[in-house]
């Protein structure tokens, strides 16, 4: 099926930067809502740092709930960001084009607002300077090194410096078309941000070489990231269902799985907001499905280990734990939910061909999907906490507070509002890119029938 | 330099489909002598294999300490075996084109899956009930893992030996076309009355995917069956939840390497140099460069939560498996399996010659028999699997002859299964190959030739 | 004697590549002329000279920093105030790797960026001549000749069917 328009560069400058030159009405309606929810969040987080955490929902034993949650589950998302543009690049698909800069966009802003989650944890914010910078106070104590949550920040530092960094120097040939279609202040902006670009054989060779390079560095990055930060409930003893080892590769497919779910979810929004048809077509989200379905697969494989031995050892902490997760309400409910939402109904969706190139269905069912995985990460999350110690009239549970309910809206607010912003100033879909897929794009033929191909250099 | 200097289209594009199928026939029907030598060599040792396994039978079931390192054998090539026809339903579900003259390279190895479903027989006497131990069986009735374990590895066999047999179908048609007399029967017994319609076409490829997907999934449950069942389970105090997952990385790193040694192989012993090209080389190695740091990341993973809990019960275990009774083989099979393929795969200029991967390869395949080795001889050396942690480690279980012969043997007959299978299935995919000629042009584009990949959809 | 450049714009990839041609006929080295373009092509598809650049030591110059510098935080700080916690030795090698691993990959993607950004020539003033339309799809063929032989390059790019020739920086375009 042809589903490609050849496309000339100046009707693909148009296109791509239609975000930034046209305003439609309902994009400053959304904006300001989205900047209203984020408004109340903060305010919501003054409040709680005014009155200290028992405003919140957390008390003992349960001191990680929702707001950890969020955090995991924000650092999740941020995966979608290397798995599509890094390794996507490196294999050479086609069909990463008009995905990686939103995929990488998502991931910057995601690993923003899943840091302010630790850091309004704290209850007093200002004190986590102590914990982080080997600043030596009269007290002489250092952060330790050996604490997992100290590596957690040096990992969403790097990680976060790295995808910064990443998403820049392949936006510079992209702020040179902006640098040749504006004036006034925007341009000299622009100029500056684009350092001179001009287009020439070294530039471009190096673009390409920055491409490969800083994918296969960053992928190293991103597999360490979610690690770190599963390693944030591995490396406890004393909480049951923690101490698996199974958690690392677990977090970080499950990380994969819900990231490369949003980012269908936010490209399918993108191109009905600013008719990208063109370039966001059926094929890639099509694509885009089958990797998910693959991907589902190996996290439900991690998660079936993660239970299996969970139980294997039958010692009574452990299931006193799962009895809860699977048997005890709500908890029975929100398993039953995760289950379905995360892996049963979108797969089962997925496996069908029409599903994969219907747009509301796809919407459904990333949205599905990360819904499930939110509540799989609380379901890690509360439950060993709830049930820690081994004697039972120290057992608690766990209800969320207004505060923190606001708080976690507010995040989803904050990164699709900075998403949308972005969106104003800098292209969504790499330019160079989409021209460089129109010129590698070729067909052969086979007998009656012309078959789309590709160019490809080795 | 020149690191973007990209290798040359591959030489075969130039062919007709005749021509192909005429040189591949070719190779195939006339292996030479020294294959018949070589195999009869390898029929020689596996006799002496079974010797081996005389001795050892000799000894009975009752010391397990005794089969340690026949387990070793039958874990080993399970993990290469099995894992090696999944590079060919992996490639194929993403439709790369460099993967067609690997395919059937690949799928062969079902065969010595074969093979292997018969070593694992004896073991099943080894292996002792799940009363009173841990189990992922959870103290189901006494036939568990005996049962469900053959049934498992038996299935894989079979789904293996259905890929290579319905992924062949239309080359044993073109056998048939090219046969006479007897050869010619059989031939046409094995294609099945294949023509080459298109409906034929569509249910194969239909058929293939569908089988594909399902030895993917059965294949990493069956690992998690053999290295739970046959090792973690036998050993107290190892409760390990990534270790079914690491035990099959290790299985996704040595298929390829097999596949990437094997390809050298008929480079260098056969007329089929014009099909595995730097091309095959360089993106198969690029997949173990990325095995083997998966393979650190595995083992890592698993190292370290039991380092940091400090758990006795889990100390014992890093002590025996890993630092202190077999520190020797884990330290050959971390060097081996990851430091040197890394430091040799890490460079591209090393990546896109032939040697290069193959040197990684072969040193792989070394470190995987020793990974093999740490957990299996370990597993079966400990006499009372019901405790609760290891207490008093046993002395480390050295190799003495029955075993070597064993070894030598079980690698020898899996080598020999192999090669016979190439007697009748021929080596290089035909069917895909004349696929890919359809599907690949090389063309003129301003002032280079490049290559035009079609995506069929 | 100075090098001057000149630029020829052509309106299509093509006619571009045709005029390298015209431009080595004239006595323009391969290495003399570079081509400007909106998106890459592959390799060598104007025929022009393969640039050489040493991009990769900036990686390995960085993680070896990077490692260094967290290696001596992680050990330096655990020396300096040595605690015991959770039954693991003072300098605790697999914690002190996790945090050296980073401290390696941090390093290498800083000076990777720095490299590419060096080996672009990035940052760079805009003297030679450019105009906003190589990123409408326009190429630019870039000659730099002494210049006494840039009258005769001009000529060649003309008779290259070049669409316009420019001397100087051109003017954005109107949005």
């Amino acid at each position: 099926m042809q589903e490609r328009v050849r496309l000339t560069d100046v009707q693909i400058n148009r296109d791509l930067l239609r975000s930034i030159f046209e305003t439609p009405k309902w994009y400053f309606l959304l904006v300001g809502c989205l900047g209203l929810v984020v408004l109340v969040g903060f305010a919501a987080a003054g409040y709680m740092i005014n009155r200290g955490l028992g405003v919140t929902g957390l008390n003992r034993p349960v001191f990680w709930g929702f707001f950890i949650t969020n955090f995991v589950f924000w650092i999740g998302i941020s995966h979608a960001g290397v798995m599509l543009s890094a390794i996507l690049r490196l294999v050479q698909a086609e069909w990463r084009r008009p995905a990686t800069r939103a995929a990488e966009v998502l991931t910057v802003f995601s690993l923003m607002t899943a840091m302010t989650m630790p850091l309004i944890h704290a209850g007093r914010p200002w004190r986590v300077m102590y914990w982080v910078f080997p600043y030596d106070f009269a007290r002489g104590v250092y952060p330790n090194v050996r604490s997992a949550l100290v590596w957690d920040p040096a990992a969403v530092f790097t990680y976060l410096t790295s995808s910064i960094l990443f998403v820049y120097i392949a936006l510079v040939p992209d702020i040179a078309v902006l640098r040749d279609r504006t004036t006034g202040w925007r341009h000299v902006l622009y100029s500056v941000l684009s350092l001179g670009w001009r287009g020439s054989v070294r530039q471009w060779k190096l673009q390409l070489i920055a491409g490969i390079l800083l994918s296969a560095i960053i992928l190293p990055i991103f597999v360490s990231v979610h690690s770190i930060v599963s390693w944030d409930f591995g490396s406890a003893m004393s909480v049951e269902g923690w101490h698996s080892t199974v958690f690392a590769p677990y977090f970080v497919i499950g990380a994969v799985h819900s990231g490369v779910s949003a980012v269908v979810t936010v490209m399918i929004i993108l191109r009905w907001m600013f008719k990208w048809e063109n370039y966001i077509r059926m094929e890639h989200i099509d694509a885009l499905a089958k990797l998910l379905i693959v991907v589902a697969t190996g996290w439900f494989f991690f998660f079936a280990l993660e239970f299996i031995f969970g139980l294997y050892s039958l010692e009574g902490p452990e299931i006193a734990l799962r009895e809860m997760q699977v048997f005890q309400m709500p908890w029975k409910a929100l398993f039953i939910t995760f289950l379905l939402t995360a892996y049963v109904i979108p797969v089962s969706m997925w496996l069908v061909p029409k599903v994969r190139r219907n747009i509301p269905l796809m919407v459904f069912t990333t949205i599905l999907v990360n819904i499930g995985m939110w509540i799989e990460r609380f379901i890690i999350i509360v439950p060993g906490l709830a049930r820690k110690q081994p004697f039972t009239f120290t057992w608690g549970g766990y209800t969320p507070s207004l505060v923190e309910i606001i708080i976690i809206t507010a995040t989803f607010a904050l990164v699709s509002m900075l998403v949308l912003l972005f969106a104003k100033v800098f292209p969504l879909i790499p330019i160079g890119d989409a021209k460089e897929g129109m010129i590698l794009h070729d067909e052969i033929k086979i007998g009656k029938v012309m078959v789309p191909a590709v160019m490809r250099e080795e | 330099m020149h690191e973007l200097h990209h290798p040359a289209p591959p030489s075969y594009l130039g062919m007709t489909a005749q021509e192909l199928t005429q040189d591949i026939l070719q190779v195939h029907e006339s292996p030479g002598r020294q294959f018949w030598t070589v195999a009869a060599i390898l029929g020689g040792l596996f006799g002496l294999g079974i010797i081996g396994f005389i001795l050892l039978l000799a000894e009975g079931f009752d010391d397990r300490n005794v089969w340690g390192y026949y387990a070793t054998t039958f874990a080993y090539i399970f993990i290469i075996s099995q894992s090696a026809v999944l590079v060919s339903v992996a490639l194929r579900m993403a439709k790369a084109h460099w993967r067609r003259p690997l395919a059937r390279i690949s799928e062969l190895f079902a065969v010595v899956g074969l093979f292997n479903f018969f070593l694992l027989i004896p073991l099943l006497w080894v292996l002792p009930v799940t009363d009173g131990r841990r189990s992922i069986w959870f103290n189901w009735p006494g036939h568990s893992p005996h049962l469900w374990d053959t049934i498992g590895l038996g299935l894989l066999v079979v789904c293996g030996l259905a890929l290579l047999f319905f992924a062949s179908i239309p080359d044993m048609a073109a056998v048939r076309d090219h046969a006479s007399g007897a050869r010619q029967n059989i031939y046409r017994r094995m294609a099945m009355e294949w023509t080459g319609l298109p409906h034929q076409w569509r249910k194969l490829n239909v058929g293939l995917s569908l089988l594909g997907g399902f030895y993917f999934m059965l294949l990493v449950v069956v690992h998690m069956l053999i290295s739970v069942d046959f090792a973690m389970s036998l050993v107290p105090g190892w409760k390990d939840s990534i270790f079914p997952a690491f035990h099959a990385i290790i299985g996704f790193q040595a298929a390829v390497a097999i596949i990437i040694v094997t390809m050298f192989i008929l480079r260098w012993k056969t007329g089929l140099r014009k099909y595995l090209e730097v091309d095959q080389f360089w993106s198969l190695s690029k997949l173990l460069l990325a095995l083997s740091l998966l393979w650190f990341y595995f083992w890592w993973s698993g190292f370290f939560t039991y380092w940091y809990g400090r758990q006795p019960a889990e100390q014992s275990i890093l002590k025996f498996l890993m630092f202190e009774t077999y520190k020797v083989p884990f330290a050959l099979s971390f060097l081996l399996s990851f430091i040197m393929p890394f430091i040799i795969l890490m460079w591209n200029i090393i990546r896109k010659t032939i040697w290069g991967p193959t040197l990684a390869a072969g040193i792989v395949l070394v470190g995987t028999f020793f990974n093999a080795m740490r957990f299996y001889v370990p597993a079966y050396s400990i006499e009372d699997s019901s405790l609760h942690a290891i207490e008093v480690a046993p002395p480390f279980n050295a190799p003495g002859v029955a075993d070597i012969l064993v070894i030598v043997g079980g690698l020898a007959g899996a080598v020999l299964a192999y090669m016979l299978a190439t007697r009748i299935f021929p080596i290089i995919s035909m069917w895909e190959m004349k696929e890919g000629l359809l599907l690949q042009r090389v063309r003129r584009f301003m002032k280079i030739q490049i290559k035009v990949l079609a995506k069929p959809e | 004697m100075a090098n001057k450049s000149v630029l020829g714009l052509f309106d299509n990839a093509d006619t571009a590549a045709d005029a390298t041609d015209v431009l080595l006929a004239a006595g323009c080295e391969q290495g003399d002329f570079d081509v400007l373009t909106g998106c890459p092509y592959p390799e060598g598809a104007f025929g022009e000279k393969d640039p050489v650049h040493h991009i990769y030591v900036f990686p390995l110059i960085g993680a070896l920093m990077g490692l260094s510098v967290a290696f001596l935080l992680t050990a330096g700080t655990q020396i300096a105030y040595p605690m015991i916690t959770g039954g693991k030795p003072i300098l605790a090698f697999p914690a002190m790797t996790i945090i050296s691993y980073e401290g390696t990959l941090l390093g290498a993607v800083i000076f990777t960026i720095l490299g590419i950004i060096f080996e672009s020539r990035m940052p760079r003033p805009r003297l030679d001549p450019y105009d906003p339309r190589i990123t409408e799809g326009y190429i630019g063929l870039l000659v730099t000749c002494p210049e006494e032989k840039l009258s005769v390059m001009e000529q060649a790019l003309r008779r290259g069917s070049a669409v316009d020739i420019i001397h100087e920086k051109g003017r954005a375009l109107q949005a």
